[in-house]
């Protein structure tokens, strides 16, 4: 059989089978206290309530008049206590929206839908107001996504099934658990897409392949959409790399999938869709992984938006006696952000959160690089890690430039392998906003 | 919570260091330096141990009186010290050897900026200027391997034992003549040479080891061997010999010499290579060809220090040869569809547009 996978990557250990076995538990904070920002993904929104508003779960609560901002919703029936700024994932401070749970269980869901049989504009119009963003990190509007320039034709949808961060498990439980949501949500895609459906599943998960072929052959779907093993590798939940995997194609660079004829959806983004249309439910809960070696017993949550981390511990997950964290991370360890303490909200992009002892992390010093070349290896984007490093650090960006910057996209690949230690990574990014910087002002000048 | 970092992405990574991948290079040249000391005597053990503890030395030193931090641990030095004594003639006083060695990690390294930043391979310096400073220490006469005493016709006798021209040198005073058993001696290594380089095995065996444990990459290595064969052959031809002897003489100037050594040790060696795999392959292909110029036409019997140092210079600007990037030339564009998922595409568009 052909093996649909990429060049390049890295194969970190996974520590998937802490958590893969725990099933979703729906839980919700002890404090009854949510701490929603008002923008998650898409343009800056602006809050429809003020302080003392009550509100039903499932209320919008905010949104704006730009095609790309996304709308954001009550996950509770309760009182807005206030409006406020609040640390979140990105260690960035931005208005949260705090409401406190009032008990009275009043709740504002939008009428059931068929996708199948409502028109493309009412279809995009149901993702929009259902506040549907991308699950997998980039919280992207799904409703633009959905909605390409007319003259981009749509040949594929992909679901990125691979999930290949370390740790996160949180959708090989969805889709094992409700793999029929997926299957809807997919469906409901592709009629707005008119394309033919690939779920890309990284084969350390291939258990799931039958059960999901079940379920598309048991809808009627098995014209429209097909299961593909992609090898397990790191980063295979790129879209660039799922796109390249399953079609042998490429993304151009700094273009999007569109322009490939490719549309990219998270597999908890369907199941998000799929209950959009099925319960009229916006999306006001998500599943995450919480793991790590610090965390007594890993474990997949259901939990709504907003919910404080800090809320869950000693409640839904608690953290091993002796063993103290030493990062925590809001998403997985190869790209997800290390925040200073766990007060912070589950947002529509937070996929899990990993706390990692001293001895699962990298707190090594950085010393001189050798040039052994490694990152290049392991760059799957054929990029010169170590050259753009060299030529950001002599202060000519537009030869590190033309080494690769501008086309990094972060995976931490390079900096994995790097027997120096050194936090490429970190060069990259302030390598990429000092070029940008400096078009910009090339720009104005002009 | 206390004790908590914050720090950029990946937050995770393979717990390889220099000092790991430094001490696998150890590793893989310790049969070499056994088969220096078995073949040439203990005097081997003494240059190698005089080496290698002056370029730690040296290094430190150097690294205390710059007021840097003392990075000797990281055993780049070791590294350092064993290739230097490992291409030295088993005759070398102890003395000139702790020269190279300074020079080596003084001029050639830390100068430069240390660890990664010298452009010049530092045992290759060191030999250079060991070469060039004293010429007549540095390969004027070889010691025969132990067991072979006697029984060479062109061996004589001088203070220090029994002495050989190398057959590079026979080679190009043309008194160089093909004998019987003469492949298997330079595979197993009896032969007059430097400490570490006369045996093919055993750097074969650490070529593998290397090349298993992804130390080194296999494209530099590859290249030069490649282009000193082809070219010996070539020229071997255009000479007037005949098919046979033409590979014959092809495969001895791959077995000679530092070539060998030179390819799996120092034409791979990290800070002086480039780290492109195009840049690799031309580096190797001109080492190569330097190498046989001056094999051919030089003034030394063996060009293989010349040519790496010559390239080292060149490295840096190889390093723009470069793969393509993701998303970059014909790659970068979209797939039509293949005619079964075209016909499964139009329809489920068809179907769904008859609901």
């Amino acid at each position: 059989m052909k093996k649909f996978t990429f060049k390049g990557g890295i194969h970190p250990k996974e520590n998937k089978e802490l958590s893969s076995g725990s099933e979703i538990q729906s839980v919700k904070p002890a404090s009854g206290t949510y701490t929603v920002p008002v923008t998650m993904g898409g343009a800056p929104n602006t809050p429809l309530v003020k302080e003392g508003d009550s509100v039903a779960r499932g209320q919008k609560i905010s949104d704006g008049d730009k095609f790309m901002n996304c709308p954001v919703h009550s996950p509770v029936s309760g009182k807005i206590k206030k409006i406020t700024k609040c640390t979140v994932t990105g260690n960035l401070t931005v208005p949260c929206i705090v409401i406190q749970e009032d008990g009275e269980g009043r709740t504002d869901f939008m009428p059931p839908l068929d996708p199948l049989k409502c028109s493309k504009e009412e279809a995009l119009e149901r993702i929009r107001s259902a506040g549907i963003v991308g699950m997998g990190g980039a919280s992207f509007p799904a409703h633009v996504k959905l909605n390409p320039p007319q003259d981009k034709k749509i040949d594929y949808v992909l679901v990125n099934a691979a999930e290949c961060e370390p740790y996160l498990t949180c959708d090989e439980r969805l889709m094992k658990e409700t793999p029929e949501k997926l299957i809807d949500g997919l469906a409901a895609v592709l009629s707005v897409s008119k394309a033919y459906g690939i779920i890309a599943l990284e084969d350390n998960k291939e258990y799931l392949k039958p059960v999901l072929e079940d379920k598309i052959q048991k809808a009627g779907f098995s014209k429209y959409m097909e299961v593909r093993l992609v090898k397990t590798k790191y980063p295979q939940g790129s879209e660039k790399f799922i796109v390249s995997s399953c079609l042998g194609t490429e993304i151009p660079s700094a273009k999007l999938p569109a322009d490939a004829g490719c549309i990219i959806c998270n597999a908890g983004t369907l199941c998000a869709i799929s209950e959009a249309f099925r319960e009229g439910k916006p999306l006001i809960e998500r599943v995450l992984t919480i793991s790590g070696g610090a965390v007594e017993k890993p474990c997949n949550l259901k939990v709504p938006v907003g919910t404080l981390i800090s809320d869950l511990r000693g409640n839904a997950f608690n953290l091993k006696e002796g063993k103290a964290p030493v990062k925590i991370i809001s998403g997985g360890p190869m790209m997800g952000f290390a925040m200073a303490d766990d007060s912070f909200p589950v947002a529509k992009g937070t996929s899990g959160v990993t706390f990692l002892t001293k001895e699962e992390t990298s707190l090594k010093e950085e010393s001189a690089c050798i040039g052994c070349g490694k990152c290049i290896n392991a760059c799957p984007m054929s990029l010169n890690p170590v050259l753009m490093k060299r030529e950001i650090q002599a202060d000519s960006l537009e030869k590190s430039r033309k080494f690769g910057l501008m086309d990094c996209i972060e995976c931490g690949s390079c900096a994995f392998v790097c027997p120096a230690s050194i936090p490429l990574v970190q060069y990259f990014r302030i390598g990429k906003s000092l070029l940008r910087e400096k078009m910009a002002a090339e720009k104005g000048g002009k | 919570m206390d004790g908590i970092y914050i720090s950029s992405s990946p937050h995770f990574s393979l717990s390889n260091t220099t000092q790991k991948i430094m001490l696998c290079v150890i590793i893989s040249l310790l049969p070499e330096c056994a088969a220096g000391i078995y073949f040439f005597g203990v005097k081997s053990l003494f240059l190698i141990l005089s080496s290698v503890i002056s370029c730690v030395f040296f290094e430190a030193v150097f690294q205390k009186l710059t007021g840097q931090k003392i990075i000797v641990s990281n055993l780049s030095a070791v590294v350092t010290g064993l290739l230097l004594a490992l291409v030295c003639p088993p005759t070398l006083p102890l003395w000139t050897v702790i020269i190279g060695g300074a020079v080596a990690v003084i001029v050639a390294k830390g100068i430069f900026g240390g660890l990664g930043s010298n452009v010049f391979n530092p045992a290759l310096t060191g030999r250079a200027f060991l070469v060039i400073s004293f010429p007549s220490l540095m390969g004027a006469s070889w010691l025969l391997p132990n067991f072979t005493r006697g029984t060479d016709a062109v061996s004589s006798a001088t203070f220090d034992g029994i002495t050989s021209a190398t057959i590079l040198s026979k080679i190009k005073h043309g008194t160089f003549e093909l004998t019987d058993g003469i492949f298997q001696k330079l595979f197993t290594g009896e032969r007059a040479g430097c400490i570490g380089e006369t045996s093919v095995l055993l750097i074969l065996v650490s070529l593998v080891f290397l090349l298993v444990l992804r130390i080194i990459d296999f494209r530099a290595p590859l290249a030069m061997c490649l282009s000193v064969f082809i070219l010996t052959f070539a020229s071997s031809i255009t000479g007037g010999m005949n098919f046979t002897a033409a590979s014959q003489s092809a495969v001895v100037s791959l077995m000679t010499g530092g070539l060998l050594f030179g390819a799996v040790f120092m034409v791979t060696d990290y800070a002086t290579a480039p780290v492109t795999k195009a840049g690799r392959l031309l580096f190797g292909a001109g080492c190569g060809i330097i190498t046989f110029l001056i094999r051919t036409f030089g003034g030394y019997p063996e060009g293989v220090m010349f040519s790496i140092l010559i390239m080292n210079a060149v490295s840096p600007f190889l390093n723009n040869l470069t793969a393509r990037k993701y998303g970059y030339g014909k790659k970068g564009s979209r797939r039509a569809p293949s005619p079964e998922e075209e016909k499964r595409f139009t329809s489920a568009v068809q179907e769904k547009t008859e609901d």
